[in-house]
């Protein structure tokens, strides 16, 4: 029984390619450069363990609390869209324009308001995580299926507790792929925004990795961020499975 | 008005109704594509009377029970009165416990969630809904699902989850929109004896929709026909047949006739519904 289940997890994978790449690239001869020897990846990871830790925690914590600064303002921005045509029709086209401005172009801004502070990293974590929330709530609190709500109103239910009972649980599946979405950007979004300028996270790492060519460094990097954001992914999805786990009918 | 001289059926035409229909009409659309779905309906029936509406599909029964239910305004023309009180538009909302076509259960809720669903709108305590749900269960043939999920459910199981959440729903006028359509013949046959011990214990008015005329017959005090769209009433028949009434009652001779008459009637508004289709 557990050894099935670990059989169909990741795991095996995992240790498939590790296997790989710890046998191909010297058999290959493959230049250090191009992917170094796994072995030199651990070894520069042990050489920055305490550094790499830093760095881990400082852009989780940009990344979660943009995430969850965002997802509240998205989420009761798709909630107002919802309620007011009026406000769908002024400001969310406002938005969608907002939204195809790159974060590049922006993060200068950003930078200038809040300088070099855990909290311009936050903005644009916040910035990126906003709009896929804010779209799929919007969304999902349209999908409420006309005939229930029909049958709430012989009730005799309130719009509150049309809202609360029957459109909220309705959207929440929808919500969900939202903070899903919104998650991942906000971790893209930390690491960008530490691009502009700190002493601490694993994006300042990585540009000084590049800066430097130190190869195996980047790949360290590269590991630890997918870990993170793996770690991130994984948890909002056991989340979902545990309280969100119904579909539209 | 003496109702004790009078015959049983006259008595019954003196007693106010409990929900009575004047003159009641139902379009769709602007004026130059107009759908008139329903049409000068006169319908009266008396506390605690279980009638059946029978009509080809499409004929306006849903859009008349809306109507009766608060969801939809009638057209001007007419109105409806709940116990001879004359009902403003969407005034019959929370007065009519309604079970549309569809179970319409919430998926995230459980099976006892699903069915206070109406107590707790009304604001009943948790605690005293449930009660009163647990108390039903047995009845039902749901105990042991309380803390099951809707997708976990058979059909007939479903059906009778919405039903009891119409039940919860304490008031004298209930209407059902073809509760058994999407059910097999077996589990339909019982389900219709076992809804006729429940009514006879809670003694509510039930208007029933079926397109089932042994169905019809079998549950009603009285089946009433609709024409084909735009649907109006065509007949009403009493149905004298014995209470409690068994399975058996299907194959007697006097419900055979009914059957007859009654057949013949709805075959000739089927008719027109199929050959206006093949017509248009
Ligand atoms: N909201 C609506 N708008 C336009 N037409 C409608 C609407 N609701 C029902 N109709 C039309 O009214 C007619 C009667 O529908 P319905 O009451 O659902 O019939 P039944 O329940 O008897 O099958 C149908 O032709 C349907 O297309
Ligand atoms: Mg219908």
């Amino acid at each position: 029984m557990k050894r099935d289940a670990l059989l169909r997890s990741p795991l095996p994978m995992l240790v498939v390619l590790a296997l790989a790449w710890w046998l191909v690239v010297p058999a290959l001869k493959i230049e250090a450069r191009y992917l170094p020897p796994l072995g030199a990846v651990i070894a520069d990871a042990r050489s920055v363990w305490p550094d790499l830790l830093a760095g881990f925690w400082r852009t989780l914590l940009e990344t979660v609390i943009g995430f969850f600064i965002g997802a509240a303002l998205g989420i009761a921005a798709g909630i107002g869209f919802a309620q007011w045509r009026w406000l769908e029709r002024g400001v969310f086209p406002i938005f969608v324009a907002l939204q195809s401005v790159p974060v590049i172009a922006f993060g200068a801004i950003v930078v200038i308001w809040f300088g070099n502070t855990l909290a311009s990293k936050v903005v644009i974590a916040l910035y990126l995580a906003f709009f896929p929330i804010a779209v799929n709530t919007l969304r999902g609190l349209q999908e409420a299926d006309p005939q229930r709500m029909a049958l709430m109103r012989s009730f005799g239910a309130s719009s509150r507790q049309m809202f609360l009972k029957l459109s909220l649980p309705t959207a929440l599946p929808t919500i969900m792929i939202g903070l899903k979405i919104g998650l991942s950007l906000a971790l893209a979004g930390a690491i960008v925004g530490e691009w502009f300028g700190d002493t601490v996270g694993l994006g300042v790492m990585l540009l000084q990795a590049l800066y430097f060519e130190q190869v195996p460094r980047l790949w360290v990097l590269i590991l630890t961020c997918g870990g993170l954001g793996t770690l991130l992914y994984g948890g909002a999805g056991l989340i979902e499975r545990r309280f969100i786990w119904w579909r539209a009918e | 008005m003496d109702s004790s001289m009078a015959t049983p059926s006259i008595a019954a035409d003196h007693r106010p109704a409990h929900l009575q229909l004047i003159n009641v009409w139902k379009r769709f659309g602007p004026p130059e594509r107009q759908t008139v779905a329903v049409r000068n309906v006169d319908l009266a029936i008396q506390p605690g009377e279980f009638v059946t509406l029978i009509g080809p599909s499409g004929c306006g029964k849903s859009t008349l029970f809306n109507m009766i239910a608060g969801l939809i305004a009638p057209d001007d023309d007419g109105s409806i009165l709940l116990s001879n009180k004359v009902q403003q538009d969407y005034g019959l909302l929370g007065k009519v416990a309604f079970m549309p076509q569809r179970d319409l259960l919430f998926p995230w809720r459980t099976v006892i969630d699903n069915a206070t669903l109406p107590l707790e709108i009304e604001g009943v305590s948790r605690k005293a809904a449930r009660a009163r749900a647990e108390a039903l269960f047995p009845e039902f043939g749901l105990e042991g699902f309380e803390t099951h999920y809707p997708h976990q459910l058979s059909g007939g199981m479903r059906q009778r989850v919405a039903l009891m959440r119409t039940f919860l729903f304490e008031r004298d006028l209930v209407l059902l929109d073809e509760p058994f359509g999407a059910l097999d013949a077996l589990t339909r046959s019982m389900m219709q004896r076992w809804l006729l011990d429940v009514w006879a214990k809670h003694r509510r008015t039930v208007l029933f929709i079926t397109h089932d005329i042994d169905e019809a017959i079998f549950l009603g005090d009285k089946v009433v026909v609709m024409t084909a769209r735009p649907g109006t009433i065509k007949c009403a028949e009493r149905i004298n047949l014995p209470r409690p009434r068994a399975a058996s009652v299907t194959t007697t001779g006097e419900f055979i006739d009914i059957k007859r008459r009654l057949l013949a009637v709805v075959e000739e508004e089927s008719l027109k519904t199929f050959g206006g289709a093949t017509l248009a």
